[in-house]
């Protein structure tokens, strides 16, 4: 039994200045979503994964009708499609670069694609510099990612939240380890 | 002249968490020679030896003093020849004598030993649960009377701690302690993070940041009071920097509304929020002048993180800092003169202290990860937090330029020091 969702296009703000050119190449084709389809796919997943991955445990049998794995099981296969659901920063840096721009583009339209989804964009920022600053610094991050997604339509379902420096990937005190703590974090629900 | 002095300590909290270890970095070999004697004893009073310990640990920790005991307990006519052979410029001596089941009478007094003349001399009635605090209020009145400026003793200080449990997560509690790190009480545990604790001008309040509704929100704690928390209103976006008005009756916040981060006072009682800052870029870490009538506080507008000043008579703001390409989290000096505050000193980040009107800026420290300056209320030290092979330990620095001692967990890491005014009597 498949139930298919059609999602209208959506057309993109006509006026996005400087990076237009950028957004038009990877412009969102009109998609169609087979959400049961994929839970089918799952319950599958879930026998074999059931013996290895972590991941795919959360998904019991009881639980894999409900909507909320189904959100869960399509962000993993996003996920697994290698697109980047960490960003990082330069030093006291919001400014997003073009490779990480193409990341966001795809979060866009996955997003576009999946309508109940939810993103929370989570701010971080490394240890140096005092943490009030940096609890600011990482709002920013996380807003500088949301305004691209604003760009897709895409605000009102974007919330920022910022962890400073209180919630390191590393706890390690060098350069490797504050270019990993300086992100933004991608988080769905 | 007798005064009662009754501290009755009524902490309501179940946990008490470990006592950060004091080490003394350096002792100055100019520091001051003194001998604060064990008290004598009149009835069953063993607190005699507590008070002239609590007194000498003071004094050597003020990089100010070197106090040692005397091997026996000086009577009232101390051998003044003797002393000054061993180079000893100035003696306590005290009695401590229990009068009732709970109350002890302590005397006082200050010797010079080269004119042999009393520089203070005085007697209090104290509760048994005062005894600490009468300690540290006796050191405060010494070193006035030797140094001519107060000491920084019967204070608290708050800090934020960090372990890991045993389930391995982070767990973050606020902490307060005497000036001294002992008496340690544990204000608040959360898993998630906590920080800025700012003491209320009447010691009673400790305003925080809390991640525990995950975003950064503003609360009151009353320390001394079971359970009693208060929660600022919710604010249209994050709310973070809390810093008190010296009347305790209102708060600088950072709140970020549509994502712009300002500078707002927030008044408790009526709930007035008024905005003080308007630019498009971080401002943040405000804190007022001695007087309320500045605030300090961090920005990047010029592109630069750095120190600004508002006058909130004028309404003008002032770039305060001009040296380095980073400075931030400043705080006033008692006396409203100089700024301590993080300054970035190529790769690492340092305590500086800035003389507002000669624009002079002399580095304190020499560590590579410092921050969280904060005076202590007499103006003659700073307590900041730094790393040390890995981990968060707290600092003091005088303003002399001594690095005097560390506050250091031996179970995690322990920032964001906080040091209350005096106490009240």
């Amino acid at each position: 039994m498949l139930k298919i969702i059609s999602l209208t296009t959506i057309v993109l703000l006509s006026s996005c200045s400087s990076m237009d050119s950028l957004y038009k190449k990877v412009l969102p084709k009109p998609s169609v979503v087979i959400i049961e389809d994929r839970i089918e796919n799952t319950q599958e997943n879930v026998i074999e994964a059931d013996q290895s991955s972590f991941q795919s445990q959360r998904l019991s049998k009881n639980d894999v009708n409900t909507p909320n794995i189904a959100k869960l099981v399509v962000v993993e296969d996003f996920r697994n499609t290698g697109v980047s659901f960490v960003l990082y920063f330069p030093y006291d840096g919001t400014e997003i670069d073009e490779t990480s721009t193409k990341q966001i583009i795809k979060h866009a339209n996955f997003m576009r694609n999946n309508t109940t989804l939810n993103l929370r964009l989570e701010g971080h920022a490394d240890e140096r510099g005092t943490r009030e600053y940096n609890l600011a610094l990482g709002e920013n991050r996380a807003l500088s990612v949301k305004e691209i997604l604003g760009l897709y339509d895409l605000s009102s379902r974007v919330e920022v939240i910022s962890f400073g420096e209180e919630k390191p990937t590393l706890q390690k005190h060098d350069e490797d380890a504050w270019q990993k703590n300086r992100r933004v974090e991608f988080v769905y629900q | 002249m007798k005064q009662l002095f009754v501290f009755v300590l009524s902490l309501y909290t179940s946990l008490t968490w470990a006592v950060l270890e004091v080490t003394i970095l350096k002792q100055d070999e100019d520091a001051f020679p003194i001998v604060i004697s064990d008290f004598s004893i009149i009835g069953d009073a063993s607190q005699g030896k507590e008070i002239a310990h609590i007194m000498r640990d003071n004094f050597n920790r003020s990089g100010e003093f070197n106090a040692s005991s005397a091997n026996y307990v000086i009577s009232n006519e101390p051998n003044f020849d003797k002393w000054k052979a061993k180079k000893i410029e100035a003696i306590v001596i005290g009695k401590l004598e229990k009068i009732s089941k709970k109350v002890f009478n302590v005397e006082i007094e200050l010797l010079d030993v080269y004119s042999k003349k009393t520089l203070y001399k005085d007697k209090f009635a104290v509760h048994n649960s005062g005894i600490r605090r009468i300690a540290h209020y006796l050191s405060d009145q010494i070193y006035h009377a030797l140094l001519g400026e107060k000491g920084s003793f019967d204070t608290r200080l708050a800090y934020i701690t960090v372990t890991n449990n045993d389930k391995g997560e982070r767990e973050y509690s606020l902490e307060i302690s005497d000036s001294d790190a002992q008496n340690p009480q544990t204000i608040l545990k959360s898993k998630e993070p906590v920080l800025s604790p700012a003491w209320s001008p009447d010691q009673n309040r400790i305003a925080y940041v809390s991640f525990r509704n995950a975003r950064s929100e503003v609360f009151i704690q009353y320390p001394f009071v079971r359970r009693k928390t208060q929660k600022l209103p919710y604010f249209d976006g994050i709310a973070s920097a809390p810093s008190w008005h010296p009347n305790g009756k209102s708060l600088l916040l950072t709140l970020s509304k549509n994502g712009n981060k300002d500078i707002y006072s927030y008044q408790l009682t009526s709930k007035k929020l008024t905005r003080l800052t308007t630019d498009v870029g971080i401002d943040t870490e405000a804190s007022y002048s001695p007087e309320g009538d500045k605030i300090v506080f961090t920005s990047n507008r010029s592109g630069q993180v750095q120190v600004y000043i508002k006058d909130l008579k004028t309404n003008k703001i002032n770039k305060a800092t001009f040296k380095g390409r980073y400075n931030a989290k400043a705080v006033f000096s008692p006396d409203g003169k100089s700024l301590a505050m993080v300054h970035r000193e190529g790769k690492d980040y340092r305590i500086a202290l800035l003389d507002i009107a000669t624009k002079d800026l002399i580095i304190m420290t020499n560590n590579q990860l410092d921050e969280s300056p904060f005076f202590s209320p007499n103006g003659g030290m700073i307590i900041f937090a730094t790393n040390k092979g890995g981990s968060g330990v707290l600092s003091v620095v005088s303003i002399l330029g001594r690095q005097t001692f560390e506050l250091v967990s031996k179970v995690g890491e322990v920032r964001e020091p906080n040091w209350s005014h005096y106490l009240k009597k």
